[in-house]
């Protein structure tokens, strides 16, 4: 487990923000932690970067209490992205990079292949300001992970970007993961989450109301509705009766019908998500 | 480079390279040399081509006092020949034998009435139909008076009179004398002291005013733009704020020491004259130009053959000046990390720059306070406004500028300086404690109370 978090609360006076939340992100994978606005997610992630400190719990990174020199090895991207607009974009990146505990001539060799990957090369020496916001949002995501860390947070990467450039930054997310590093993924996007996260956690009202795989999370959910094909084209949705199973559905429904295909249908994690949060 | 030191970097480069740091530290003194060197003499030298006529209306039998008046490059005095004068202009009316006279546009200036009492009332009328220039006044007062005091004096019949009067007439001549370290003798000026503690204080304000103005504009920047979230998941709140306030405070030195530079190269090429007339040059100028100084003194003093300038040179030499700088630096130091603390937490309290007005006020009024603290203890530098305000930590950077010049006991510097640094000190660290919670607090505005609840927490 790369990142582990274990009962963790935190008050805001007398708003609890987290109500032993606890949390595992294993390495080379993608965590969705879900909620509605206001469910205590930031206030998490503000946490694990040490921003702020929870009232109790622990916070480990590979089952050690992580310390202040541990946040060098986080790429933090908030939902709310924020960049200095008089600033070149190298001289930025560098600047993150190097408050991250880079080299300057790591960081460089690191940022060019950054900014070859986004074709970003010739926008090196421009002003933040003079780049349309799909471009500075590119940058605030190589600021996020030139240093090459092994714990990822996005909260909400994809807000922002057309369609094109989602998908693109959603490959190098990919990418990532598969080079090892733990991702955890704070979204409302919930298309998102069944395409990417392994795993995920529900937060709602400051505790935590779900969590497992996604598989799992929607099996449990499922309204064990068959989706039946038959010979003559017709398509249709079967509920299953109170106490019957799916072996004895197929086998009734195969006598009504001459059955091409079906297929079990399970929720969708908007569905799941709606569901719980309701 | 550590963290803080890369924040400093950071904010220290991009300052410097704003176009508005290039102009301001341009600009100002070169409109400093301008306002109190060129200006001045350029004034001066201006003066009208076109000459002015007078008419001048002597009722006295002779006309013995018009003939007095000779034209200057300025006025044309035109006596106006009048037999029965007083009868004739009393009939006429004075205004309409005015414009009889400035008839057909010849451009009258004025007219100049010596009544026939001149020589008991010592009186003249200048009649125009618009202001008269000051000039002219002093052109009239000069000629009649000298012919006016010589007659009365010739008048008494007593041989040598007027030499005894010249004799008799006393202008005393005070010299501040002020014993050095070692009781010799060095010259001292009080105007001059005050001055130097004047421009010391206006710097202060200014610049604790302009660059606090700086950090809560920066902090405001920070946390409106969100990039305050990404920075403080890389270090300590406490080592942003404080990397923004060494930076900045970096970019004021600078921008001092270059000041310091410029008026000092063109003050030696101007020569001390332009510099007694522009004190800042001589509070830029640090240590590192006391050569430039020297050079221009010494040529200074063999021109003027040792004269008035020469005691203008010792009394500029006689002020303690490595006691003033290092006292200025340091009060200059406190004071601004007293306020840039206090502008920096502030900054972190708003979420936009307008609403930082409801903080502002409060520290502007201080600030406006200890600025006219400072103007009235120049009345009295050992008073006790003078004292008290000097000692507490918000105005003391302002107030005791004004008294440096005047020797003021070592313990009360020691003391005014350890109050004030206790002060500073501690305004941070709740400065801090404000900020760190203060810049990740979004959507309404915060009062007093939040910030003392912030401090608590």
């Amino acid at each position: 487990m790369y990142l582990e978090i274990k009962d963790v609360c935190k008050a805001y006076g007398s708003y609890t923000a987290l109500d032993h939340v606890s949390l595992s992100v294993p390495d080379g994978s993608i965590y969705g932690l879900l909620g509605p606005n206001g469910a205590g997610k930031t206030s998490l992630i503000r946490i694990i970067n040490r921003i702020t400190h929870a009232d109790s719990g622990e916070v480990l990174m590979h089952g050690k209490p992580m310390t202040d020199a541990d946040i060098r090895n986080i790429g933090y991207m908030p939902e709310e992205r924020g960049l200095y607009k008089k600033m070149k974009v190298s001289d930025h990146i560098l600047y993150l990079a190097q408050l991250r505990g880079m080299s300057k001539a790591d960081a460089r060799r690191e940022m060019d292949e950054w900014l070859d990957r986004f074709n970003l090369g010739e926008w090196r020496d421009k002003k933040i300001e003079q780049l349309s916001k799909g471009m500075a949002q590119k940058v605030q995501f190589i600021c996020t992970v030139i240093h090459r860390p092994p714990l990822l947070i996005f909260d909400e990467p994809f807000s922002g970007f057309d369609p094109l450039n989602a998908d693109q930054l959603k490959r190098e997310i990919l990418r990532l993961r598969d080079k090892g590093a733990a991702i955890l993924f704070s979204t409302h996007n919930m298309s998102s989450v069944e395409e990417v996260c392994q795993e995920i956690t529900l937060i709602n009202k400051s505790r935590v109301v779900l969590q497992g795989t996604v598989g799992d999370v929607r099996q449990m959910f499922k309204k064990n509705v068959l989706e039946v094909t038959t010979a003559d084209g017709q398509s249709f949705n079967y509920s299953l009766q109170p106490g019957e199973t799916m072996h004895d559905a197929i086998s009734r429904l195969n006598n009504e019908y001459e059955l091409t295909g079906f297929k079990e249908i399970l929720p969708s994690m908007h569905e799941v998500f709606v569901e719980c949060v309701k | 480079m550590s963290r803080i030191g890369i924040i400093i970097k950071r904010e220290y480069l991009q300052m410097v390279a704003k176009k508005s740091f290039i102009v301001t530290t341009l600009l100002v003194p070169i409109l400093t040399i301008v306002v109190c060197g060129v200006l001045p003499v350029m004034l001066s030298n201006v003066k009208s081509d076109e000459k002015k006529t007078v008419a001048v209306v002597d009722l006295n039998p002779g006309a013995p006092f018009a003939s007095v008046l000779a034209d200057t490059d300025e006025y044309i005095f035109n006596n106006v020949e009048m037999a029965d004068g007083a009868q004739t202009m009393a009939e006429a009316g004075l205004h309409d034998f005015y414009a009889s006279q400035n008839d057909g546009g010849s451009g009258l200036y004025a007219l100049i009435v010596i009544p026939a009492d001149f020589e008991q009332t010592a009186r003249v009328n200048i009649y125009s139909d618009k202001s008269v220039a000051m000039s002219l006044e002093n052109t009239v007062n000069g000629s009649l008076r000298g012919i006016l005091r010589d007659q009365r004096i010739a008048s008494y019949g007593i041989d040598c009179l007027a030499t005894i009067i010249r004799n008799c007439d006393v202008r005393l001549d005070v010299r501040n004398v002020k014993w050095n370290a070692k009781g010799e003798e060095t010259l001292s000026s009080a105007d001059l002291s005050m001055i130097i503690g004047l421009v010391l204080a206006m710097m202060t304000y200014m610049f604790v005013m302009m660059y606090g103005a700086m950090i809560m504009s920066g902090v405001v920047e920070e946390k409106a733009n969100r990039i305050v979230e990404v920075i403080v998941s890389t270090c300590k709140p406490i080592e942003l704020m404080l990397g923004k306030i060494i930076g900045v405070a970096l970019v004021g030195f600078t921008q001092l020491a270059l000041w310091g530079v410029i008026l000092s190269v063109v003050g030696a090429a101007f020569g001390i004259g332009s510099m007694v007339s522009n004190p800042s040059a001589i509070a830029g100028m640090a240590g590192a130009d006391q050569a430039a100084l020297d050079a221009s003194v010494q040529a200074l003093d063999q021109a003027a053959g040792g004269g008035s300038l020469g005691r203008i040179v010792q009394m500029v030499l006689s002020i303690n000046f490595p006691l003033i700088i290092g006292c200025f630096l340091l009060y200059f130091a406190g004071g601004y990390l007293l306020y840039a603390s206090v502008f920096a937490a502030f900054g972190s309290a708003v979420d936009q720059q307008s609403d930082t007005s409801q903080f502002m006020g409060p520290v502007m009024m201080v600030m406006v306070f200890a600025l006219y603290a400072a103007m009235f203890s120049m009345e009295n530098p050992d008073g006790p406004l003078a004292f008290w305000c000097s000692m507490i930590p918000f105005t003391s950077p302002i107030v005791m500028m004004i008294r440096l010049p005047y020797d003021i006991p070592f313990w009360q510097l020691a003391s005014s300086l350890a109050i004030l640094f206790a002060t500073a000190f501690l305004i941070l660290w709740l400065s801090a404690r404000i900020y760190r919670t203060g810049i990740l607090m979004y959507g309404r505005k915060f009062t007093w109370k939040d910030i003392l609840r912030w401090i608590k927490q």
